[in-house]
């Protein structure tokens, strides 16, 4: 049996959160092969439901749940003063409370072959009643788990399984340990708000990436792969903890951010001691084409940053620029990965060259889908942030070049940005075609990057980088 | 030792070159001597930017605002880059060593403790 908490943040007074992914992905990294995923809400208006993801048909509950309990219909729970022990900041909210018990509170979901059992058309919904909040749920995992020892991958069985353990739930638990060891011997002042950020989730699709190819050469060593994983994660979370200070962000991952809760001089400090263990910890490794590699891929991340911050004068950009920083901010590392991992296994030089335009790719791809989450009420992420803190995005340039909504975007755009000029802004991107076209270029550029695969030795793990490809723009379902 | 040989390690950070750049990296030239001439520039570079890298983003005092953040990452990763090309593998981590102990002294708030950035940078070049 496995406990553990799932965080997020909701952004309305009402809304529904598809959490089918996070369930998905907790599966993955618990390795459990059949059995159980029980769900269960810690809140009192935060209910629970298994239904369709289909925005017109969430409106239609929640219009059916305000008009059963409608919000300020005399609950004598909103009457404080015949109430006991009511605290100084205690919400209206008697409408929230019998909301929810028209919901669940607790589910449990089947599992079975490393998945979650469900039909094609169910995803499974927090329901924020009385948002926004801060709200997590517990999770107990119970059923057959695939041994750490064992190499088990739920992932590409049956079809040239080669060495796809590379990509199963022992190698990732093999990172998960690394970067636990790494951080259990740092010092505390920096080791404390990256464990925060590293055990607050995350897709780990880069170290993933880098222990898939770390299978492909004749060299196979799944520790020197571990640690490389571990330490380009952690070179990962040390440049999203300068980013957020830069972007000037509250929250990631449900947790408030470093600079937010203690302070941009904490921020610059762990970033630069994670920035260095990492380019350490690489080094140790001693394979030079390997470091290089990597020192490459960090100065276009950072190169990349200083233009993204200087293109918000000239925001929402164009399609060109976009893509010029996209492929620095986080393309590049995608691309590092997969050429790192297979010059560790010491892969054929054609090998290492396709597997990082394959890496470019994926990364541009996963860019886009994640630019398209800040358009999806049910992500679990708070709606309307990239246009708030005016980031790059392809879904907002295309609104921006829209004949019917482009005009009143670039105006909206122009001004200064607050709730309803937010709200005002993400509506027309949402009824223009501009998702429409990021998704479809996004599959494209998945496509082509499956392409590249095709005319090399992969002994095996073609499948599963496909199916890992294809899962970078399948986000936001 | 000619400058010319690091110019195009310098792209985007040409402005710190007069802003302090320069100083640095003659200081640490002489440092690099028991390297391959080729080398000496890069590393003497490399250094440089560390020491001013940390600098700008205010590593133990008050953080640089947004932009000049994103200057000093830039330096550190390209001094980062630099490394990998020129350093030795002990040179290498000797470098990073420096910057772990002047930024976990930055956040536990005991800088004025720790070893100025110069003489760490230095004595990393001793590493075997």
């Amino acid at each position: 049996m496995i406990g553990r908490r799932l965080r997020f943040e909701t952004t309305q007074a009402t809304e529904f959160v598809d959490i089918t992914d996070r369930l998905r992905e907790e599966v993955h990294r618990a390795g459990l092969k059949i059995g159980r995923l029980h769900l269960q809400s810690l809140h009192t208006t935060l209910g629970l439901a298994v239904n369709e993801n289909e925005p017109l048909l969430l409106r239609d509950f929640q219009v059916l749940l305000e008009r059963i309990a409608p919000e300020g219909a005399g609950y004598e729970h909103d009457d404080f003063a015949r109430r006991m022990d009511v605290a100084s900041n205690e919400p209206v909210n008697g409408h929230a409370h019998c909301r929810q018990l028209l919901l669940t509170g607790f589910t449990t979901v089947l599992v079975e072959d490393g998945d979650l059992v469900l039909g094609q058309w169910q995803s499974v919904f927090a329901v924020e009643l009385d948002g926004p909040r801060h709200r997590q749920l517990a999770l107990q995992l119970d059923g057959e788990f695939a041994s750490p020892l064992s190499p088990f991958s739920g992932e590409g069985q049956g079809e040239g399984r080669g060495r796809s353990a590379e990509a199963g739930p022992a190698s990732q638990t093999l990172v998960e340990l690394e970067l636990a060891r790494q951080l259990l011997v740092d010092p505390e002042p920096v080791a404390t708000p990256m464990r925060r950020l590293v055990e607050a989730g995350g897709k780990r699709m880069r170290p993933r990436l880098v222990q898939l190819t770390a299978g492909i050469g004749p060299r196979s060593e799944p520790l020197r792969a571990a640690a490389l994983a571990a330490a380009v994660e952690l070179l990962h979370n040390a440049t999203l903890i300068h980013d957020d200070y830069v972007d000037e962000s509250t929250h990631r991952r449900g947790q408030p951010t470093v600079a937010a809760a203690e302070g941009p001089e904490r921020a610059v400090a762990v970033g630069d001691y994670y920035f260095a263990k990492a380019t350490r910890l690489i080094a140790e490794i001693g394979n030079r084409d390997v470091t290089s590699t990597i020192a490459e891929a960090l100065e276009a991340i950072c190169a990349s940053q200083i233009d993204d911050v200087a293109l918000r004068g000239a925001f929402p950009g164009d399609h060109d620029s976009y893509l010029r920083v996209v492929r620095g901010k986080t393309a590049a590392l995608f691309a590092a990965a997969c050429a790192s991992g297979a010059l560790l296994s010491e892969a054929g030089p054609e090998v290492v060259d396709a597997l990082r335009r394959y890496g470019d790719l994926v990364g541009v791809a996963f860019q886009m889908a994640d630019d398209m989450v800040d358009f999806s009420p049910s992500s679990g992420k708070p709606v309307g942030l990239d246009i708030r803190q005016r980031v790059l995005s392809l879904p907002l340039i295309y609104a921006a070049e829209d004949r019917t909504v482009g005009p009143e975007v670039r105006r909206l755009l122009a001004g200064s940005l607050g709730d309803a000029e937010v709200g005002r802004v993400t509506d027309l991107v949402i009824s223009s075609n501009a998702l429409d076209r990021v998704r479809d270029e996004a599959t494209a550029l998945v496509e082509t990057a499956v392409h590249e695969l095709e005319a090399i030795e992969l002994d095996g793990l073609r499948p599963i980088l496909i199916s890992l490809a294809r899962s970078a723009v399948d986000r936001t379902a | 030792m000619s400058i010319q040989l690091v110019e195009r390690d310098l792209d985007r950070l040409e402005s710190l070159w007069e802003d302090g750049l320069s100083d640095a990296y003659r200081s640490y030239l002489e440092a690099v001597q028991a390297y391959e001439p080729d080398a000496q520039p890069r590393l003497a570079l490399a250094a440089a930017l560390i020491e001013i890298g940390l600098r700008l983003q205010g590593l133990g005092g008050r953080a640089a605002a947004a932009p000049t953040l994103l200057m000093g990452d830039l330096c550190l990763a390209r001094s980062s880059r630099l490394l990998a090309g020129a350093a030795p593998q002990s040179v290498q981590i000797a470098f990073a060593r420096a910057i772990e102990t002047l930024s976990s002294a930055a956040a536990s708030g005991s800088s004025a403790l720790a070893p100025r950035t110069r003489e760490l940078l230095l004595r990393a070049f001793e590493a075997t």
